[in-house]
Formats: structure tokens, sequence, C-alpha cells
């Protein structure tokens, strides 16, 4: 079987998923990117057992500055493009299978006309006009109204064209799938990437040192993870009750996982400017010392923060379920998460993790204070979270049932279903 | 809350276009107010009578890319979203209230898509013209294996508004189920098929006792005449199958005229090969015909004239590449005009070949059309038939009474 992966990024989603459906199957997966990523770099053995092929950036997509909503549709087409004649000038590229990530549209739109097999979508997400809803929830910060009613009603295109022009697609989550149209739900499978439990595990004796700054025993550590610390995110919802904490217990310090950028939403619109993190900093009162931003750090880095937390703050949106929460779940951590659909799916409320809703600052307080002054009593909602992630979430369970799900696609092409053409 | 009789508010790139007969028929019929919202507008000659008493024209502009006289087909959807947010800045300024059903057109150019920012609570029904195929119907077959890739491409991405406004809540309203099963699967079962009709007052035999006239000229007794009508003289619509034809016959026949009702410039962006240029002129050029003057083209004409034409019609051609059928197909039929037609799918679902019409395969066409030209007679009971069809399924007074309905039921928050 020969699969071919297409991202704007490697290793990203895909990496770690081909590595393993190399080493256990023998398949030959290839990919098409435009970029390595610098964090998580890809290491030795994806790149020495995977072939990676660049697509030339688009020249339209060069430019660093924000698209405007109404462009991003021929952002997407050019990407597109550049996939085409990227896979067009590769003779070797034979795939059985293409695999696209469709976070903003899958750019696998043109590639029948290059090969003859079936081409899946990662369904990552479908942005709604509910305002109950993903880059519309945060009804608490400055309206951005300049685009707030139009987006929504447009930002599709590119996922709508891909996915009417794919063959299938799958979602890592429940959720995810069910932001979709209805109408699309049978051509969407839920299939979940796999958690590395291995990385991501439990380890007694971990040196308690982070970013250079050795933490003494005594200390509670509380950890925050997200891409980048934004709105959709929680980040400002996490200061807050991280103030609050630490006006209740000397002995706690905030560690925080994450870029000084907003990769979802309108944090620039809602803030006044570029950087969310100083807008939130400037507006929370508290002690510099008591907190310990690292950035953005590698899965091993990242995986010994998880298991120093005592506790960890998981405040998003309804939107994607981060790979962080189930990292910290995998890890054993206590965590706190915010009461909406995407995190219900993975924690059921005092067996998993504890939710409270996102706006209740007095209630997310006080349940993190409640953690932290028992440990004990808490500690097997960490177990639970790990045996969840082992059982359900893992690559051992995952990696099997997304080779059998690419098999079963590789199989299929798309039915006609078209009219009689002229005769 | 609704209103009776209702107010509707009308979004398309140009007026009168497709929906200004609509509006019009609702205007006179049912004596609801209609706002039109247009980027451009037809000459007023073109403007249907209820404009100005009841049917207000309301036009908007546009900004960004829309302003560009062409763009690339990459930012074709952003050429839309300019017009629709146009439209949405002109409806928002004009605060019009009630309104209780608004409609548009799913042409890339002529969406609601921001409508419902002002009118959130207002149901939206779109008219769907027709769902791109990456290389079949219209002109694909024939051009996409001798044009680059980006001509499939593009198609392939072409239908983002059409998928946009289907997302967005609107009642999909489309003419006929041929058009309906171009769009994907999941979306078919949502449409409302229903053919907006052609005025059969207007498209009607012509009184024998009266003179055979084309715009002012009047056709000489024994004339037999053979006539085209589209929006424009293209390929698609199959203006060089017409114009083949013509040169056979008019070399074995000296009673015919030809007439070809339509813009000689090719306005539809689907004929990539000769997009803007005037095609009779390129055929003529290429292939005179044995004598031109038998062939009069008078070009885009008032609604009057084309029922004047084609009540004077022997035989009317549709030459058409698999294409939506077109209105002027069912205004020929309800002028009791013999038809003549291609053979392509979407024709099936109005004409029946022997019964209301005469089908043929390519080959047959200059057989076919020498026998019903030497002798109309024994053809004349299919014009009849054909006039019989039109009233029992595509009479306007019947499909938009239809209409009226729906937009009152879903007025009253129905479906």
């Amino acid at each position: 079987m020969n699969v071919l992966f297409i991202h704007q990024a490697f290793p990203a989603q895909f990496g770690r998923l081909s590595l393993e459906l190399t080493k256990r199957y023998g398949w030959t997966c290839d990919f098409l990117v435009e970029n390595l990523s610098s964090c998580p770099t890809p290491s030795a053995e994806m790149l020495e057992r995977l072939k990676l092929y660049r697509i030339p950036t688009p020249t339209e997509a060069r430019d660093q500055a924000p698209t405007p909503w109404p462009q991003i549709h021929a952002k997407y087409l050019g990407l597109c493009s550049a996939v085409f004649h990227a896979a067009e000038g590769i003779p070797d590229l034979k795939p059985d299978l293409i695999v696209g990530h469709g976070g903003r549209g899958s750019p696998t739109v043109f590639l029948p006309d290059l090969f003859d097999c079936p081409i899946l979508n990662y369904c990552e997400y479908y942005f709604s006009t509910d305002p109950r809803s993903d880059i519309s929830y945060r009804i608490d910060l400055p309206p951005a109204n300049d685009v707030a009613p139009f987006f929504p009603r447009c930002i599709n295109a590119p996922v709508l064209v891909a996915l009417t022009n794919a063959d299938g697609g799958y979602s890592a989550t429940r959720w995810q799938k069910q932001s979709f149209p209805k109408r699309f739900h049978p051509k969407i499978e839920v299939q979940f990437d796999g958690i590395d439990t291995e990385i991501y595990c439990p380890k007694e004796g971990t040196p308690r040192v982070i970013a250079g700054r050795a933490i003494p025993k005594g200390t509670k550590i509380v950890t925050f993870v997200a891409r980048g610390l934004e709105s959709m995110r929680g980040f400002d919802v996490f200061m807050k009750v991280a103030a609050r904490i630490a006006r209740q217990r000397s002995d706690v310090l905030f560690v925080i996982a994450g870029n000084d950028h907003a990769y979802y939403g309108w944090d620039p619109l809602h803030v006044g400017q570029a950087s969310f993190k100083s807008w939130v900093l400037d507006r929370v009162k508290h002690d510099p010392d008591r907190f310990l931003f690292t950035g953005q750090v590698s899965p091993e880095v990242l995986a010994d923060i998880l298991r120093l937390s005592d506790l960890h703050l998981y405040l998003t949106v309804p939107f994607v379920l981060s790979w962080s929460l189930l990292d910290a779940m995998a890890c054993g951590c206590v965590v706190l998460g915010s009461d909406v659909p995407p995190v219900r799916e993975v924690i059921d409320n005092g067996i998993h993790g504890l939710i409270e809703p996102l706006f209740d600052l007095d209630h997310l307080t006080e349940t993190a204070l409640r953690v932290l002054d028992d440990p004990a009593t808490y500690k097997p909602l960490g177990n639970a979270a790990r045996a969840r992630m082992e059982a359900d979430y893992s690559l051992d369970v995952c990696v099997p049932r997304l080779k059998d799900y690419f098999e079963r696609m590789a199989s299929r092409r798309l039915a006609s279903a078209l009219p009689d053409a002229d005769v | 809350m609704s209103q009776d009789p209702l107010h509707l508010l009308v979004v398309e790139t140009r007026f009168p276009g497709r929906l200004g007969a609509v509006a019009d028929w609702m205007v006179r019929k049912r004596g609801c107010r209609v706002t039109f919202f247009c980027h451009q507008a037809d000459p007023a000659p073109l403007w249907p009578e209820g404009t100005g008493k009841g049917l207000e024209v309301v036009s908007f502009n546009v900004g960004g890319v829309a302003r560009e006289a062409t763009v690339p087909w990459t930012r074709q959807l952003e050429r839309g979203l300019c017009h629709a947010y146009g439209a949405w800045e002109v409806v928002e300024s004009r605060r019009i209230r009630p309104v209780d059903v608004i409609l548009g057109r799913s042409n890339g150019l002529g969406s609601t898509l921001f409508a419902p920012v002002s009118y959130p609570r207002a149901p939206v029904v779109n008219w769907f013209d027709y769902y791109y195929q990456a290389r079949a119907m219209d002109l694909a077959e024939e051009d996409a294996p001798t044009l680059p890739a980006e001509y499939v491409q593009w198609r392939r991405s072409a239908n983002a508004m059409d998928l946009l406004d289907l997302e967005n809540g609107v009642v999909p309203w489309i003419g006929t189920h041929w058009q309906r099963d171009l769009y994907p699967p999941e979306y078919r079962d949502d449409f409302l098929v229903l053919h907006d009709g052609v005025d059969t007052r207007r498209f009607k035999p012509r009184d024998p006792t009266t003179p055979r006239l084309i715009g002012g000229r009047e056709i000489p007794e024994g004339t037999r005449v053979v006539t085209f009508v589209s929006s424009s003289l293209d390929r698609l619509r199959g203006f060089d199958r017409f114009y083949r034809l013509a040169a056979r016959v008019l070399a074995e026949r000296s009673d015919v005229l030809f007439v070809a009702i339509g813009d000689p410039a090719v306005g539809r962006t689907l004929d990539v090969r000769f997009h803007g240029q005037n095609y009779p002129d390129a055929l003529a050029k290429a292939s005179p015909l044995p004598d031109p003057s038998r062939l009069w083209m008078p070009g885009t004409v008032p609604p009057n004239t084309v029922a004047e034409t084609l009540a004077a019609s022997d035989l009317h051609l549709v030459p058409s590449r698999t294409y939506p059928v077109a209105r002027s197909l069912l205004e020929a039929m309800a002028s009791g005009a013999v038809v003549l037609a291609w053979d392509a799918p979407p024709i099936h679902e109005v004409l029946k070949s022997g019964e209301n019409a005469v089908i043929v395969q390519p080959e047959e066409v200059e057989r076919k059309a020498l026998e019903i030209l030497a002798d109309p007679g024994p053809f004349r009971p299919i014009g009849e038939a054909a006039r019989r069809t039109v009233l029992d399924r595509y009479d306007r007074d019947e499909t938009l009474s239809s209409l009226a309905e729906t937009l009152n039921d879903l007025a009253r928050g129905g479906r």
C-alpha cells in the first residue's frame, strides 16, 4: 500500500501515523509538504523512512500578513494548484490512496486529473454560524464587528469544495465530525490519530526542572498548554483563574507552554493589538516570578512538564480538541477543563477529570484549589485519564483502525452519480 | 411577521435577469411589493411592466476585485463575495421593514449570502442554475482534452458560491430535475424543482389572418422561416450547428429564411475559446454562407419581437450542447413552433420525439430539416402538442402560482 499524505507542515498531523504504518505494515508513505516544522522537528527515523517532497509556496501565499477573509478561497486554490504542479513533476508518485489535511480545505481538489485513486480529506473542522461555537463563542471580548457576521458564512468554501471532490473523509473526534453539515456525515468516519503513550506517560522521578529553573519539591505546578496563547484556548481565562489561585496559595508555580500567536479566531480584532498574550498580561495583575512561560517546546520536554503537573487547566471554547489535552491525560495529569462538548467527549466529569463552565471563574478557581489542597483524593482521576488514553486513544489502538480504514477506502472509487453525459 | 401581500426582497446582479419576470409577476398578479437589488440594469425597454409600479429597482455597487473587468479564475469566489457584500451594504442602508422573503440567484454574483446579516429571520429562496462537472456537460467534453489543465481546475472549483449558499440555509429552487441532478447527491433532496415558466399570453401561435412580421419586416408568402433564439449566439447553445445547417439548407432551397436572435458577442464565460468575441463573424470568416442575406441576426430584441419571430417560425432549431433547457425552447413551444432538437439528455424532460418535437441524432438533422421544410403540414400537430405541453406544465401563471404558495408558506414559518 502506498499512501500520499499532503499537509502544509511535516511531521504535524500525519508524520507519526505514517511512520507507524511504515514500520508496522511495510507501507510506503510519501509526503507533499510546504515546510518542515520547527517544533516538533521531524525525527531522523521519519526522514529516513518517509519520502518527502516539497510544495513550492505559491507566490500569493508568501506574504505573511493575515489574508483578508474574501481572499482566503483564492489562496486555497493557489495551494491546490501548487500541489497539482508539484505532484505532476514527481513521476515516482504512484499512490493507492491520497490523504489531504483539510484544516483550511484539503488541497487535493485537482489531483483526480493526475491520479486514479481515492482521495480522503482529514475533516478537521467546519466553522459554524452558531454564535455558541468556535470563533463566535467569546462574547465576553470586545466584538470583532468587521468580520463576525460575514466570515462564518463564507469561510467553509474550501472545505466544501474539497469534500465534494473527495471520496471520503475522517475526523479525529465525534464532535469534529458533527461540526460538518449532517448531509456529509455518511461520508465522514471518526478515526483518532493516536497519542504516543510511550512519550506521554507518568514517570516517577522526573527531575523537577523546567526551562532551566529548579522547582522546589513543595511547590505545586499548575500547567497550561496551547499552540498559541489565544482567546479560543482560553489563555486569558487561565490567567484570571491563576491570579486568583495565586492569591489563595503562595506555593504554586504556573507553567505555560505555547507561542505568543493567535492561530485561530480574531484576537487582534478583539483587542486591537497583535499580541493577545501581552494584552492579557497587561490587564491581569500577577506576579511574574510565579509564571513561567516556556514558549513552544518539544514533545519530550512537554511530557516532562506534564509529568510534574499537579493540575492541568484546559480552557478551550467549543473547537477542535487539542492534542495537549490528550497528552496531559496520557501523562496521568488531573485535568480541569471547560465544560464544552469536545471536552466532554473525552472527560466524564469526576471520572477522567473535572469540568466547569468556561466563564465561571469562581467555580474554576474553587475546583482548582480543591485539587491543589487534596491531591490524593483527585489522583484517581489522573489514573483514569491515563487508562482512557491507553484504551481508546493510543497509537496501538488507533493505528490498526486507521490502517483498516485506509485499506477499505483504497478499494473504493467515488461512484458516479451524474445524470447521463452528452450522447 | 408576514404581510399579506408579501414584501419580497430580491437580489440578482442584473435586472431584470432571471428573477425580474418572477418579481414582475408577483407584483402584478399577487399584489406583492418587491424591492429588487441589482448591480446593473438592462436598458429600460427590456424592463418588465411592473417596474415602478410596485417593483422598485435599487442598484448596489461593488468593491475590491469585483470592480475589475476580468479576474483570474482563482478569484471567482472573491468576486462573488464582493458582490454579495455590495448587495448587503445597500440592503442594510435601506433598512426596509418588514421583509417577508428574500429571493436570490446563486450564480456566483447574485448571491444573497450576507442578506441574513440584516434579516436573520427572513427565509431565503435562491434560484440555482448549474453545477459544473469537471469534464462533462456543456463544452467540457469538446474543450477539456485540448485546453490547459487550468480549464478543468477552474471547473472543479467553480461551484464554491453555490455550495456556500446551499449550506447557509437557503431554500434551493431550480428549474428542472436534470439541473437538480447535477448537484452532489447530498443536496438533491433539498431542492424545490419548479420551472419559472413562460408567458403563454405573449408567446402564442400567430393569428393566421394577420401578416407574418419579424421586427417590422414582412415575410413574403411562401417563405419558410427557420428560427434560433439564445441570449447570445454561441457554441454552448449550438449556434455553430445552426450555422452549418443553414449553409446546407440555403444551398438546397431558395425559399428559406433563417433568423437567429441573440447577442452576437459570446457572453457566457463557459465558452473560454470565444468569450467576448463575435461568434457569427468568426464562423462567417471561416466558412461564408451561400447567401448571407437570408440569415437575419437582429441581435438582442425586446420580448415582443422574440414572440413575433417565434410565432412566424416554420421550424425552430434547438442545437444546444448538454446544458439546461433554454427558456427560448419553451417559448417556441408555446408559440406552436415545430421544434427540431439535437438529441441531448436535458431536453428529454420536456420533449418527446414525434409527439411535441422532433429529436434527431446529429447525422440526421439535415435530412429531417429538409423534410419538414418541404412539407410543414404533417408536422403542425407537433407544434400544437408543444403548445399544450407548455400550457400544461410551464405556463407562468401556473408555475409562479405554485411558487407564490411556497413563498407564503415560508413567510408564515413553514414550507
